[in-house]
């Protein structure tokens, strides 16, 4: 048990960081920049399992934001069906889009590396072409839910009607997955796990059951998507299908890549670039696809300079100055990771 | 008893394996041959890694060819790995402690921390896997072996890469697993000389045949195994 709590230094700093967020953010950014805000940690809690996968499992997913759509569908379903509390809601979008990550999972089990990424990047493709086609519920009749002209009107929970407590609600949410993830790290899963990405020969010669632990990571990476999308639904009230492109899992993996999959601060920093630095460029007035070719230079820079992402310097640079050198080793980054 | 009964395994058009029968009976045994004999094949199939194409491994009755690889380490199979299979972002205790949790037993970390201290690992329990030399990788891996009430542990070259002494060391540490867990060893080697000092039985295989298998020092004087690990002279006009 006091191996489960011990609070690591980064883990401080993350906790540091998510208290700076709920408490200051909400009274520094105007209505605007706050739903930049809410959308930005959703889709942080989204590349967490993403990042969790790659790093723990050295496994490449390109579905996450597909899930997303999922979770985001099922939250809108429910909300204009029924009048169910948020939280019963919430729970039921990220079970269901749990459910979703297993079934992913297992065509995709006996899958590595690239053949991984490419059947994950097919459903991607197959949640895209259903969302285009049936669109998102919004107080239509039927199983779709669709209707023309405005959208019915969404219910947020009882706690978080006002968009700096949506905000905080979001951030105290996203905690909580970063918290599940760090949890599985340290237990019985987190050491499968790490043998799983060292070697699938000795984690089962370990007893470990790898198929069954693959599978869980997959369903860990869509509950954090459910949830991260059944959010996003409840801070826009309604969801565009447009979001949910197979194009976006691509970019939300490669920038978890680029932030540093490894660590909670790699998560932050990609779904900052991958929402924040857009907005910020349109409020320069600079055309926004311009964040395309930053992200694709931060790629090629993680790929050639930086395989331990932005987070990964950083953290070297903070150990540098108080003089401890770093003790990463090739091996500890997942096995197609750039060297 | 570990009993090897008509084992064949053919890769394609290779034959790795041809028709090998062994009884281990021993507390330590050995298994030896060249490069290519299928040594380390013999040891997937008992680990659930290769499939036979015919024959059948058991132990003590249990048929080995019915069980995943994970539920034979579950049952007592382990086993360690020419490289060794050491997590780097784990601790050595966390590295022993997978294989306990994934086995039948009661207190895993005092188990864990008991047979640290067996192989002398127990000042580094809490280093990190990455952290460690050749050899304390090594007996981190023969202290995960011993970990979760073992019933057969076979290691495959353990020598590999150690020093005179390291390897002194290893062999007395494999001598003592069976007064300490009950296991039976199977050890791969091409260390003639400890699998002599260790092994009181030994199999020998060549092109994936059987071709002696006893008490080991009658194994090692026999001609036919002289002349695989050593050739024939050839003595041309």
């Amino acid at each position: 048990m006091t191996r489960l709590l011990r609070v690591t230094p980064s883990g401080a700093a993350g906790l540091a960081f998510a208290a700076f967020a709920f408490l200051a953010i909400p009274l520094l950014a105007g209505k605007l920049w706050l739903s930049v805000f809410t959308s930005t940690a959703c889709f942080a809690m989204a590349c967490s399992g993403v990042a969790f996968m790659y790093a723990r499992l050295g496994m490449v997913s390109l579905t996450q934001v597909g899930l997303m759509g999922v979770g985001g569908w099922v939250m809108l379903r429910l909300n204009h069906a029924y009048a169910l509390p948020f939280e019963i809601n919430l729970i039921v979008a990220g079970l269901v889009t749990m459910v979703f990550g297993w079934l992913l999972a297992l065509p995709a089990l006996r899958l590595r590396g690239l053949y991984l990424a490419l059947v994950t990047l097919m459903a991607a493709g197959g949640l895209e072409i259903i969302f285009a086609t049936f669109q998102f519920p919004n107080g239509g009749e039927g199983f779709w839910g669709v209707k023309t002209g405005s959208a019915g009107a969404f219910r947020r929970p009882a706690l978080a009607q006002s968009a700096e407590a949506y905000f905080r609600y979001t951030v105290a949410l996203v905690t909580a997955g970063f918290l599940l993830i760090e949890f599985h790290r340290r237990l019985k899963p987190g050491r499968a796990w790490a043998l799983i990405r060292r070697s699938e020969a000795a984690a089962m010669s370990a007893g470990v059951n790898v198929t069954l632990y693959k599978t869980w990571a997959f369903g860990i990476a869509g509950l954090l998507a459910g949830v991260s999308g059944a959010m996003l639904a409840g801070s826009l009230g309604l969801l565009d299908d447009a979001t949910f492109r197979a194009s976006e899992s691509i970019m939300l993996f490669a920038l978890a890549v680029v932030g540093g999959a490894r660590y909670w601060l790699g998560v932050v920093i990609a779904a900052t670039l991958y929402r924040i630095l857009p907005a910020l460029l349109n409020n320069w007035g600079v055309d926004a696809d311009l964040s395309f070719v930053i992200f694709g230079a931060g790629l090629l820079h993680a790929v050639i300079t930086a395989p331990d992402g932005i987070a990964g310097q950083l953290g070297d640079l903070l150990r540098r100055v108080v003089r401890r050198p770093s003790k990463d080793t090739p091996e500890d980054r997942p096995k197609d990771a750039p060297a | 008893m570990t009993e090897i009964a008509n084992v064949t395994v053919r890769f394609g058009g290779v034959v790795a394996l041809n028709d090998v029968s062994a009884s281990f009976t021993q507390p330590v045994s050995g298994i030896i041959g060249p490069n290519g004999a299928g040594k380390t094949t013999l040891m997937n199939v008992l680990s659930g890694f290769v499939r036979v194409t015919s024959g059948s491994v058991s132990q003590d009755g249990t048929d080995f060819l019915r069980l995943a690889p994970h539920r034979r380490a579950r049952w007592g199979l382990r086993r360690s790995f020419q490289r060794e299979e050491i997590a780097g972002d784990l601790t050595v205790f966390d590295n022993v402690l997978v294989q306990a949790d994934n086995a039948p037993g009661g207190d895993r970390a005092a188990e864990v921390s008991e047979m640290l201290a067996h192989v002398g690992l127990a000042d580094r329990a809490d280093k990190m896997g990455r952290d460690l030399n050749s050899f304390e990788r090594r007996l981190t891996d023969i202290a995960k072996c011993m970990v979760g009430t073992p019933r057969l542990i076979m290691f495959d070259e353990p020598g590999g890469g150690l020093s005179v002494d390291e390897t002194k060391q290893l062999g007395a540490l494999i001598l003592s697993i069976r007064d300490k867990t009950g296991a039976q060893v199977l050890v791969i080697d091409h260390d003639v000389e400890l699998i002599r000092a260790i092994c009181s039985e030994t199999l020998v295989l060549d092109f994936g045949r059987r071709i002696a298998f006893g008490p080991t020092a009658d194994v090692l004087a026999d001609p036919k195994v002289k002349a695989a690990y050593l050739g024939t002279e050839e003595v041309t006009p």
